[in-house]
């Protein structure tokens, strides 16, 4: 892994995501306003990312690996975050906090893979 | 400060305004509070897996086809993401029938994690590419042994109400 700025970022706001979460199951039996806006935070960092990307296309280190599957990543991810955020209001209960938090991890696994095929090496 | 209100998150319910008691279901309470939690790790296995099989069915690596380096692996995997689907929609379905369902893919899924990670030790010449399930999930934290302890729990404790039984 290359601790570029994307990934330092992604970490970060994911972390947050995770965090936030496992603390509020812990302490409340309800969804929270941060864990909600932290899950948010993580889907606008997908989409910065997303334009940054498109961006960083034509700069000095362009995507190496199958275009598709980078893009395939991130609109899975965009995807994702919505879901678990349906999926975890639904019903209101500690463990929605469970959820965000367990989506905020996923797309921090998944912002790793989108840069090994940034950059072009890892498993396929 | 009076505690008899639960409190409860603004954001949250301004976006749903459903109260967390609803009717009663049918197919019992698997998916509700940590099932909610359960469907979701289903849902990403479920995804992951699902992705991963297709793309080591149809894809092209440098040329070549994936799948004859190591059709017994990936087979497994196509194997896997099949019950982590079914085992998603039974476990967060509120019908009757899909506690039973989700027993099944729970059970299928134990079994099937178990002898393909022995499969994956004793003939590791079958697995030139990890499989989902191979070597104890170790690509995916262990999660996939886990999950079907987990979610074999989870519906034993929470079977649907039955009137037959319960009288």
């Amino acid at each position: 892994m290359i601790w570029d700025g994307f990934m330092i970022a992604g970490a970060i706001v994911c972390a947050a995501c995770v965090l936030i979460g496992v603390v509020s199951a812990a302490l409340r039996s309800y969804p929270t306003d941060p864990a909600v806006i932290s899950l948010g935070a993580v889907e606008v960092f997908l989409l910065v990312h997303g334009v940054a990307s498109g961006i960083r296309q034509a700069g000095p280190q362009p995507l190496v690996g199958a275009g598709w599957e980078f893009w395939g990543y991130l609109a899975t991810a965009l995807l994702l975050v919505l879901l678990a955020g349906w999926w975890a209001i639904g019903e209101r209960s500690r463990w929605s906090n469970l959820v965000m938090a367990a989506a905020g991890f996923t797309v921090f696994v998944m912002l790793y893979r989108m840069q090994q095929v940034w950059i072009g090496q890892g498993w396929f | 400060m009076s505690e008899s209100a639960p409190r409860d998150g603004r954001i949250a319910a301004r976006v749903s305004d459903r109260k967390g008691a609803a009717a009663p279901e049918p197919g019992g309470r698997k998916n509700r509070g940590l099932g909610r939690v359960l469907v979701a790790v289903y849902g990403v296995f479920a995804l992951s897996a699902l992705a991963r099989s297709v793309w080591q069915l149809f894809g092209v690596h440098q040329g070549e086809p994936i799948f004859p380096t190591a059709p017994v692996a990936i087979l497994l995997s196509v194997l896997a993401a099949a019950v982590y689907i079914v085992a998603t929609v039974a476990l967060a379905s509120r019908r009757r029938r899909s506690w039973n369902v989700a027993l099944v893919a729970v059970l299928v899924e134990l079994v099937g994690v178990v002898a393909v990670s022995v499969l994956s030790y004793a003939a590791p010449e079958l697995f030139p590419k990890a499989s989902v399930w191979s070597h104890f999930g170790q690509g995916y934290g262990y999660v996939p042994l886990v999950l079907p302890f987990v979610g074999l729990w989870w519906l034993l404790t929470h079977r649907p109400a039955d009137a037959v039984v319960e009288r």
